[in-house]
């Protein structure tokens, strides 16, 4: 007789889960337990974007269970459906057809990279299923349809708002440029060289480099020798961090303006000293009065390990905005909840009030610029000229 | 028919088309590639071009194909003129060269990739159905060939090339055909998955995912039509039916990857064709 | 000094580079194993290196810690992965050594957290010197001169002292070696643990310019290696330095021009594949029959 079987090892655990869960669910409905409301959940916890993924799945988690601790919604409790898209766009096309699909989940949060939002937004558009992207900033995600919301500035406004930074308030006019390949890096930057000409900026030379490089000799060198008042650079901490630690090992003492991924305490880390005076654009106000605020921080610092970036604190917002639009529609039906979300006015985020959404359910709200002193995190001005990076209407 | 069970299905699909393609290079005929995602991804980008440029499927399914088959004859040329240790390097630099090269392309959609590509009016349903008569397709050819004068020769140039050309069989030759068609099917997979997801960006190419249908092939049993298709299934839905898995599976593949090898390096055909063997001298 | 400033970086890379190699090239050269996992051994000596460093509060002893620890996983991968795959065609350990890279690198960002390690406290990742107008910095220092030293004491081994010497019969002429009555197998283990000493010393000193280490670590080294041991000729030391030093400089020079169509990991790849249809034994490579 033969020991091994052809049938792959897959479907085999596949029918006893099936079995599993069909015995449980016979069971969990004999009980008087009342039907949760279900918020899909997209992140990263694999792969390049892992970092992000986790902060982002420990700040939900942490939404939803502030949410139901304090009574849930409309009285039923929040529950999350999360899957890991590894920041791929395959695996969130596929995830986003799991949590249509298999979970029948009507309302979902992406907390994951652009690349995963803009390939998740048409299917969910067609589905009507309401998605908030929490960090994604291409601007395809909203384009997709108005099931879409945004809760992060997109990357172009920050890259103009970045300009009027830079060339106004810094009063610095000879920038050189260093992009982060992706998305994300290319969308803010694009915004910036935009908008330069505006202030007065000139773009003296143009540098890219890519998500895994940790080594930047070539573009420090040539920093160097274009002698540029000041460094604008796209990327996230940990490209950041390296990168501005080998900009002040090589000498290059001007002002370095980074974009809003770098913002976490990691970044501080990384660069120890050498990052001591860098702007961090669309960054966490970290020291806002704000008893929510103090609450999250110390909660996620807990559970984490480290403390929350920018990442987790738009996610537990996005989480947040999503009960409270289930909320004010009265009920959770997507439609609902859709022209609720459009209708927010001044919800407050972990970051600061939102005015609202304009018709790209694009995020309306003043930018906040910090500057790294004495190793932390220190406000250095908001960018409150909404008309300068107004996003796009369509 | 759900729309996951539908997307699921289809990505089996493509896998399978994969794994038993590599299989005829790395397993027939013993050139062993370890970028087989590059010309899976140069098909994908030829069919999406064409499908942006003239919505039309079989003209795409004929670009993925020959993309795929002509960077995989390219590559074969090259597999002539270096030592067998240097042509699993030369796949990984190929992988690389590819993503690295598409990456930086605006034309290619770079960074972005290229999303909005047109569906092929058949619906999820009928792309699945497409995927499914093709992945068929791929296995019957792989078993006519293995059977056939082809297999043979491929065999002979995979185990001993030296002893192969004595016979009379141009290893070049066969080397040279058994990359072609080999990456064509992976070219037609490239096409299918343009299809399904309708937006692709350069990172699903890349080595890591060569690296898993290298697992496939091996845990499969490398030379074995059979076991490569049971490998490619079981392992897709692996990480679907376990969430341990799902959330793991670079320790999970890359363990079973070891642990095959080293238990069993003819995978599970082998032990199987072992148990078969066994039980018959019982 | 632009150029100078380039040259110097293009060195130090060219120097972390060889001594990444170099145990992969050597593993190689005995054993006709492409040793892929040779990259979990560099991020294992990275991560070796902070850790220890983090606990003692010296990076000396970092370093000493990821001396001692990295060699041992080294032969261990040896026993328990390819010495039992040694009557198979080689591409078969290298399959297995392939799985186990990827295997190792999901494990380091399970084990270590995906947000990587940094050192505590490190004033020497941000120590620099100006040397009329070219900046060096103290770690690119470090790396030029731990290479020269190490490279120079592997010659001074291999042809001073028995061991040394038997070492490189047995890599040229195995048969031959063991009928002089030196035992082949202490010989590998020797191989992977001196090959894994020098990737160490390269992981530390990675962790110390970039003062981060996290489970991508190895994953852009590695595949460079293997282009730069082909490169260089599989087995021959000699070859694989020149290689990475010519890589170092061609990377740090060409990612300006090049960079604006091709990713920079890729053009080790692009010069290898050009090198090899020209001359299809690398450099300093022996053509076979």
């Amino acid at each position: 007789m033969l020991r091994f079987s052809l049938k792959p090892p897959g479907l085999g655990a596949k029918t006893v889960l099936s079995l599993a869960s069909v015995v449980w669910l016979g069971a969990a409905t004999t009980l008087p337990v009342r039907a949760d409301i279900k918020i899909g959940f997209q992140v990263p916890l694999t792969g390049p974007a892992a970092t992000d993924g986790k902060s982002a799945q420990i700040a939900g988690e942490m939404a939803v269970e502030d949410i139901n601790a304090a009574g849930g919604v409309l009285g039923q409790k929040l529950q999350l459906v999360t899957y890991d898209d590894q920041a791929k766009s395959d695996q969130a096309i596929f995830t986003a057809n799991k949590l249509i699909g298999e979970d029948g989940v009507k309302l979902v949060v992406n907390g994951s990279y652009s690349a995963s939002g803009r390939a998740a937004a048409p299917v969910f558009q067609k589905a009507g299923v309401v998605m908030i992207a929490a960090y994604g900033v291409h601007p395809d995600i909203t384009r997709a349809g108005d099931y879409m919301f945004r809760l992060v500035h997109l990357g172009p406004p920050q890259g103009a708002a970045t300009a009027l930074y830079i060339g106004k308030r810094l009063g610095l006019k000879k920038i050189s440029t260093i992009t982060m390949d992706n998305d994300y890096g290319q969308a803010t930057m694009d915004g910036f060289l935009e908008a330069a000409p505006k202030y007065g900026i000139e773009v003296l030379n143009k540098y890219s480099y890519s998500l895994k490089d940790r080594q930047f000799g070539s573009i420090v060198a040539s920093v160097k020798r274009d002698n540029p008042d000041g460094v604008y650079a796209t990327g996230y901490f940990f490209t950041g961090g390296p990168l501005v630690a080998q900009l002040r090992a090589a000498g290059v003492t001007v002002p370095i303006i980074g974009s809003q991924a770098f913002d976490s305490e990691k970044f501080i880390e990384i660069a120890g000293p050498a990052a001591e005076g860098t702007y961090i654009i669309d960054s966490f106000d970290r020291d806002r009065k704000d008893e929510a605020l103090q609450k999250f921080f110390a909660g996620f610092k807990e559970r984490a390990g480290y403390a929350p970036e920018g990442v987790a604190a738009i996610t537990y917002s996005a989480v947040k905005l999503m009960a409270d639009g289930i909320k004010r529609a009265g009920s959770a039906e997507p439609d609902k909840v859709r022209d609720a979300l459009a209708a927010s006015k001044d919800f407050p985020l972990l970051e600061g009030n939102m005015d609202g959404f304009n018709s790209l359910h694009e995020i309306i709200m003043p930018i906040q610029v910090n500057e790294i002193k004495d190793g932390k995190f220190a406000p250095a001005g908001r960018i409150t000229d909404l008309n300068a990076f107004a996003p796009p209407e369509k | 028919m759900s729309a996951y069970t539908v997307s699921i299905v289809s990505i089996i699909g493509i896998n399978v088309i994969l794994a038993v393609s590599l299989n005829m290079i790395s397993g027939f005929c013993g050139q062993i590639s370890l970028g087989h995602g590059a010309f899976f991804g140069a098909g994908a980008y030829a069919a999406a071009l064409a499908m942006v440029a003239t919505r039309n499927v079989p003209l795409a399914l004929l670009a993925g194909l020959v993309a795929g088959s002509l960077l995989g004859i390219i590559v074969g040329f090259a597999s002539l003129r270096v030592r067998s240790d240097f042509l699993a390097v030369t796949t990984i630099g190929v992988n690389f060269l590819f993503v690295g090269f598409v990456r930086k392309q605006p034309w290619l959609g770079g960074e972005m990739g290229i999303s909005g590509i047109p569906a092929t009016g058949l619906g999820a349903s009928g792309n699945m159905i497409m995927i499914l008569l093709l992945a068929c397709v791929t296995v019957a050819f792989s078993l006519y060939v293995s059977r056939s004068w082809m297999g043979f020769a491929f065999r002979a140039v995979g185990e001993d090339e030296q002893a192969a050309t004595t016979l009379g069989i141009g290893a070049g030759a066969y080397k040279l055909a058994a990359f072609g068609i080999g990456t064509a099917f992976a070219g037609l997979a490239g096409a299918l998955y343009t299809f399904f997801t309708q937006f692709i960006t350069v990172d699903a190419f890349d080595f890591i995912f060569s690296v898993m249908l290298m697992a496939m092939v091996v845990i499969g049993g490398i030379g074995s039509t059979w076991g490569v298709v049971a490998a490619a299934i079981g392992l897709t839905l692996l990480p679907e039916a376990i969430r341990f898995v799902n959330d793991y599976r670079l320790l999970v593949f890359g363990g079973m990857l070891v642990l095959v090898i080293r238990v069993a390096p003819g995978g599970f055909a082998a032990v199987i064709r072992n148990r078969f063997v066994r039980a018959r001298q019982a | 000094m632009y150029y100078i400033d380039l040259a110097v970086t293009g060195i130090s890379f060219g120097c972390m580079y060889a001594m990444m190699s170099v145990g992969l090239t050597l593993v190689y050269g005995l054993l006709r194993i492409l040793h892929v996992a040779h990259a979990a051994v560099f991020a294992l000596g990275a991560y070796v290196t902070v850790l220890a460093a983090n606990a003692t509060g010296n990076i000396a002893l970092g370093f000493i810690a990821a001396l001692i620890v990295t060699p041992l996983f080294s032969m261990a991968i040896y026993r328990l992965l390819y010495e039992p795959l040694l009557t198979y065609r080689p591409d078969v350990p290298m399959i297995a050594s392939v799985g186990l890279l990827v295997l190792m690198q999901d494990a380091f960002r399970i084990v270590f957290g995906e947000q990587g390690v940094t050192f505590r406290r490190n004033a020497l990742s941000f120590t620099t010197f100006d040397l009329s107008g070219v900046t060096v910095s103290a770690v690119q220092i470090a790396i030029v001169v731990t290479a020269f030293a190490v490279f120079l004491g592997l010659h001074l081994f291999t042809t001073r002292t028995r061991i040394g010497i038997g070492w490189r019969a047995t890599v040229s002429k195995p048969k031959i070696a063991a009928s002089f009555g030196i035992d082949p197998i202490k010989v590998r283990y020797l191989n992977f643990a001196i090959g894994a000493a020098l990737a160490a010393a390269a992981g530390g000193l990675v962790a110390l310019m970039n003062n981060l280490v996290d489970p991508a670590i190895g994953f852009v080294v590695s595949y460079k290696a293997l282009a730069i041991i082909v490169l260089g000729g599989l087995g021959s030391v000699r070859g694989t330095l020149v290689a990475s030093l010519v890589l170092g400089l061609v990377e740090a020079y060409g990612t300006i021009f090049i960079g604006a169509w091709l990713d920079r990991d890729a053009i080790a790849f692009l010069a290898l594949i050009i090198l090899l249809m020209i001359r299809p034994q690398g450099f300093t490579g022996m053509r076979t029959a």
